[in-house]
């Protein structure tokens, strides 16, 4: 990975680009989703543009099946990523507690 | 009749995506294993008017969504319980909970439905959210296909996992829905999640594979097979997630 600007890149290559396209498509900013959309087809190309919009989408879906059906982590996931969860306040989302099973 | 199509973009999308994108569509608007195919149509058309939904928007504004009451602002064509189901669902997933699943289930929601309910909203959200990125309107819905719901419920789905009754992998083995899992004895939870109407998930991972990743590619960290790659699709995807507070 690869830094590629001074920062807000999740140490990602163009990472604030896909962010920024990432925040917008979720939000009700026209004007600023498309200038989210011509910052990535510019710098990183049509197809990169499609193909981060086909991910951004289907993750705006599949998180909705997860939050709809209570499935919850999978326990080796859940150990896995205690301390990077804690960290970046997944566990503070008011769904944290709700996950799972028979109560 | 809708055919979708991207060609008179100024940028590529993948054949995959757009062949997928039709399936989805055309499966939309037919009839499912619990829904007609107008039922169908209408939860896809609620999902969309839930945008506009002042209840949901106050809602979304509040310290929790369980403080604020009202009438969702609906388009009529479903019973309530559904139309909380899908503005819910839609317009705030994040803060959805135990109780507020009970509840409706309390009040007469029928868990297969609701299932496959989940699976009409999210198929509608996967396209209309790709449609949204690149600056289109979203595509007319699918003509109402004639057909009865086949109705038939894996026979050894149970409530374990989730609040939802799901197919466990093993269990489903010398089952009619044995298919479902290809005879593996495990699966991620995602792919359980929406089990108990095997047909949706079927159905939505067609989208996943050519919108996000086959599932032999998403660990295949040597190769790289979209025009971002594994670490650029990952941050998106999480960015998405983190926004939507969604903690899978």
């Amino acid at each position: 990975m690869t830094r590629d600007d001074a920062g807000g890149d999740g140490g990602v290559s163009n990472g604030g680009r896909l962010i920024r396209f990432a925040t917008a498509v979720l939000g009700n900013d026209a004007s600023e989703l498309a200038a989210a959309r011509m910052d990535i087809a510019d710098a990183m190309g049509g197809a990169a543009l499609t193909d981060t919009a086909a991910v951004a989408a289907l993750f705006n879906a599949i998180d909705r099946v997860a939050d709809a059906t209570g499935i919850p982590l999978e326990d080796v996931k859940a150990a896995a990523t205690v301390d990077f969860r804690a960290a970046i306040g997944i566990d503070d989302f008011a769904a944290a507690s709700e996950k799972g099973g028979v109560p | 009749m809708t055919e979708i199509s991207y060609q008179d973009l100024p940028w590529p999308v993948r054949e995959d995506i757009t062949a997928a994108q039709r399936r989805a569509w055309d499966r939309l608007g037919r009839a499912g294993t619990w829904l007609t195919g107008a039922e169908r149509i209408a939860i896809a058309e609620e999902a969309r008017h839930a945008s506009h939904c002042k209840l949901c928007q106050a809602r979304k504004e509040a310290l929790s969504p369980q403080g604020v009451s009202g009438s969702h602002d609906h388009l009529g064509r479903l019973p309530a319980l559904e139309v909380e189901q899908i503005h819910r669902i839609r317009t705030d997933p994040g803060r959805l909970s135990r109780s507020w699943y009970f509840g409706l289930r309390d009040d007469g929601m029928a868990e297969e439905r609701y299932v496959e309910t989940v699976g009409v909203i999210v198929t509608t959200v996967a396209i209309d959210t790709f449609t949204k990125g690149l600056g289109m309107e979203p595509w007319p819905l699918p003509t109402v296909r004639p057909g009865a719901p086949s109705r038939q419920r894996p026979i050894a789905a149970k409530r374990e996992l989730a609040w939802v009754a799901t197919l466990p992998p093993a269990d489903a083995v010398g089952t009619p829905d044995e298919d479902l899992y290809a005879g593996r004895p495990t699966a991620a939870h995602i792919y359980q999640a929406m089990s108990l109407v095997p047909a949706e998930v079927k159905g939505f991972f067609d989208l996943v594979t050519s919108q996000y990743l086959p599932p032999a590619a998403m660990t295949d960290f040597d190769n790289e097979y979209r025009a971002i790659n594994h670490a650029q699709i990952e941050l998106v995807a999480g960015r998405v997630s983190a926004l939507n507070q969604c903690v899978y």
